[in-house]
């Protein structure tokens, strides 16, 4: 173990967080707007993974062609989510949205596991060596995998500054008595909220596969991670989602090193209790005086 | 000197309350907190009922320091406080929202539930007597049994005042009793508060409704942008030049 | 009584244990946990080792019982001052890093080859009608238990909790002691049934502990009724009978496998969840859980 090979796990850690980062920011805006955890984020995550595999599978040779596609799709998926469930529980107690989203997460991923078989399946991308910067490893998929995900956090951030819908977004969230009062423009903004959590979270996946291989369960193993994301970055706040994101990655790739690769989630787990123990906040979130 | 409150300072980032507020109730005293919109009293109120924790200030209730007491602290030693948005228990009979109310240690645990059940239906008992006593003391005996999720606003309001009777509380922080109360029953909620005072129970009142607080307190402290900036006796003090600046000429 | 309506019994009766605990914790106290797969598997696990060196059965499903109990503990005071969202998602966090731990930790669980060989109840009484007959009585002790904590000051706190847990802390309470108690005795029960499962089936892996299992109980006791006793027993016979009449459709259907119908089964889950959601969400908070 020397400096070498933590500053591997350090860089690998960062990608990962990255793309993570992405649909703790999906999960994050709608906690922010419809008030629960949509759990179903895993599983819209492997949908979109499958849907740019067989895009590519299908002879679609452009890659970010594939990824479009796969946005495309979950975009419909998630708003269909909405529309159909979640607009007629938007009255109703949490838990129930909650169960409901459960639910959900369980129908994609039936029918992911009906259709397609679960052998474990790569992207098809053209075998390229790493670059090598005196021992710390770089590959280029991963280059592209975090420009893509950096460049999609910057589109998101810049929509919410300084788009009219964005702004909205972000006062509903802050205010939601203002939410009630400007109802007029609610059901385009709430479109646009689902459209932006699965177009996020069809990225995310699709990332993320791309670093490793699409099984059918690989989805809800980023559902806590994610969590833990949200909660280590604030709750309530995108940019310590993204933060979150990243630092956790690192942390989960850091405990690689001592406890194998297979504990990440038990990694997300223990930070997420750490955080809610010792400052429930987060890093950014607003400080709850009061409940 | 029941409850006192000095130098207390809440502030949510840069947005300053809550400054240095400082407000004292006697024993058996009844004084009123006013204030313009966004004056801080409910976030005082709220501080002083340990929802949220001051920043800075010192608050010293019945010779204990209660500074850093969590709510549930500060109930038990007798300082207990209504919701302004009733907090009753709705799928609890009005009773039952009365019988949990009552300190009941040794009673509320899975052993009692299992080996002492003579004891706790004994002293259930006992609660069930006290609690008759206050529903009736506030007209509520028809309402007993049913569930409080049925209960109109008004009734529900009153709930949370027999509910924290039940505590036998030393002092009462009451947050907007008079809000939302039909104008035609004020006088009948008047009367109960007045037979409160009569007993000897000690309130602190947060209002709007100033001329209730005129009638009820023996002392007013009237808040402006998070300043305690008037104190003393109620009429001379709604009618001082500050006070009435303050509120910029609203009906008093 | 023919073997396989036996074991049939057995199975239903251990689901309605978990369905007691999950009852009390949801139903009476309100407390969403999604976690309640954890104990059934710390259960399962604790009872199998006990008694393969040496521990009588009896003993080792009660010392299983405790283990899971105690396990609750940490989980309580971390969680407890969440929001019932965030408790959720944490609980869950639990149950998936408690299967990875036993997935690891091969040394002790032996892994993902699980656990074999692991002896029935007492001596010579591997005939399934005793068996039975010890689990239908552990079952009304357990509904005897819980039938007296529902008519007692307890009781009355729990559910006072469950309407309006502000109020109680008002009032005086200590909540966060009471919330620890339930889920202690809820992770009791589910640690118990865990132990009678491993008893029962004699060999235990990992994936028979999955988070599908937490919701198959959620599942029973929406089906069953929230909050009510009643509901926790007819909420896991169909339980039971759906997984087995699910299993019988597969055996008669050509052309489908076994995997075929356990995924799904997962879809027919989901599905009913949303159903719930969407339609009888008073299953969810009719008589009992959180509004």
């Amino acid at each position: 173990m020397n400096s070498v090979f933590f500053a591997n796990l350090v860089l690998n850690g960062l990608i990962e967080g990255m793309v993570i980062a992405l649909p703790a920011l999906a999960l994050t805006l709608v906690m922010g707007i419809s008030k629960f955890p949509n759990v179903a984020v895993g599983d819209t995550m492997t949908v979109g993974a499958y849907v740019a595999f067989g895009l590519q599978a299908a002879g679609v040779s452009w890659f970010a062609l594939a990824t479009l596609g796969a946005i495309a799709a979950c975009m419909v998926l998630s708003l269909a989510t909405y529309q159909w469930v979640f607009r007629k529980l938007s009255k109703a107690p949490m838990v129930v949205n909650l169960l409901a989203s459960v639910g959900l997460a369980f129908m994609m991923r039936s029918a992911l596991l009906l259709w397609v078989d679960s052998q474990p399946k790569t992207y098809a991308f053209p075998l390229v060596r790493a670059w090598n910067f005196h021992g710390v490893r770089l590959l280029p998929t991963d280059l592209w995998i975090v420009l893509t995900a950096g460049a999609a956090l910057l589109v998101v951030f810049a929509l919410f500054r300084y788009t009219n819908v964005g702004r909205c977004l972000r006062a509903i969230a802050d205010n939601p008595e203002l939410a009630r009062a400007s109802a007029i423009r609610s059901k385009r903004l709430t479109w646009f909220l689902w459209c932006l959590f699965g177009a996020l979270s069809a990225l995310g996946g699709v990332l993320l596969a791309a670093k490793s291989v699409l099984l059918p369960e690989f989805g809800w193993e980023f559902v806590i991670p994610a969590f833990a994301a949200v909660i280590l970055g604030g709750i309530g706040s995108p940019v310590g989602a993204v933060a979150g994101a990243v630092l956790l990655g690192v942390a989960q790739e850091v405990s690689v090193a001592f406890v194998g690769p297979s504990y990440k989630i038990t990694v997300a787990f223990l930070v997420m209790i750490v955080v809610l123990v010792i400052r429930p906040a987060g890093l950014l979130g607003l400080l709850e005086k009061a409940r | 000197m029941m409850l006192d409150v000095s130098d207390v300072t809440v502030s949510y980032g840069p947005f300053l309350a809550v400054d240095r507020a400082s407000l004292q109730v006697g024993a058996g005293e009844t004084v009123g907190l006013a204030g313009t919109n966004g004056a801080g009293k409910s976030t005082l109120f709220a501080a002083i009922a340990g929802q949220i924790m001051a920043d800075t200030g010192r608050m010293v209730f019945d010779d204990h320091a209660i500074t850093n007491h969590p709510a549930h602290q500060r109930a038990r030693l007798g300082l207990c406080r209504t919701f302004q948005v009733p907090r009753e228990f709705g799928r609890l009979s009005v009773l039952e929202n009365l019988l949990v109310a009552a300190p009941g240690d040794r009673m509320e645990t899975m052993w009692s539930a299992w080996f002492a059940r003579g004891a706790m239906r004994r002293k259930t008992q006992q609660l069930t007597v006290q609690a008759d006593g206050i529903l009736a003391m506030l007209g509520m005996s028809g309402l007993r049994d049913l569930p409080a999720a049925g209960l109109s606003g008004g009734q529900k309001k009153l709930l949370e005042l027999a509910r924290v009777l039940m505590h036998r509380p030393r002092l009462i922080l009451l947050d907007e009793p008079f809000a939302g109360v039909n104008p035609v029953r004020i006088g009948e909620v008047m009367e109960i508060f007045r037979r409160l005072k009569d007993s000897g129970i000690a309130l602190l009142i947060v209002e709007h409704h100033l001329q209730a607080l005129k009638a009820l307190s023996s002392r007013l402290y009237v808040m402006d942008q998070g300043r305690v900036i008037a104190q003393g006796d109620p009429a001379e003090v709604l009618a001082s030049r500050i006070v009435q600046d303050a509120y910029m000429g609203g009906v008093l | 009584m023919s073997a396989y309506l036996i074991a049939i019994c057995i199975i239903g009766l251990i689901y309605a244990l978990l369905a007691i605990g999950l009852n009390i914790e949801y139903g009476e106290t309100g407390l969403i946990n999604f976690g309640h797969v954890a104990y059934f598997a710390i259960g399962a696990y604790a009872s199998a080792l006990l008694s393969l060196r040496g521990v009588p059965v009896s003993l080792s499903i009660l010392l299983a019982g405790l283990l899971a109990a105690v396990a609750a503990i940490p989980i309580g005071f971390a969680a407890l001052r969440l929001k019932d969202d965030y408790f959720a998602i944490v609980t869950l966090g639990f149950a998936e890093a408690v299967r990875i731990t036993i997935q690891q930790e091969e040394w002790l669980t032996h892994g993902v080859q699980g656990i074999a060989a692991i002896p029935g109840l007492a001596a010579g009484a591997s005939g399934n009608s005793v068996f039975l007959a010890i689990l239908l009585l552990v079952v009304l002790c357990a509904m005897g238990s819980v039938y007296l904590i529902q008519h007692s000051a307890f009781g009355r706190v729990l559910r006072a909790i469950r309407d309006n847990e502000v109020a109680v802390v008002a009032l005086g309470k200590r909540t966060a002691g009471f919330k620890v108690k339930v889920l202690m005795f809820g992770s009791f029960f589910g640690g118990v049934a865990g132990a009678f499962y491993s008893h029962f089936i004699s060999f235990i892996s990992p994936e028979q502990f999955v988070a599908l299992v937490t919701f198959y109980v959620w599942m029973s006791i929406i089906l069953g009724g929230v909050g009510t006793m009643r509901g926790s027993l007819v909420g896991s016979l169909v339980l039971v009978l759906l997984l087995e009449g699910s299993r019988f459709i597969g055996d008669f259907l050509p052309g489908v496998s076994d995997l075929q119908v356990a995924h799904l089964r997962l879809g027919v889950i989901g599905f009913i969840l949303v159903m719930f959601s969407l339609y009888r969400p008073q299953g969810l908070f009719g008589k009992g859980g959180r509004a």
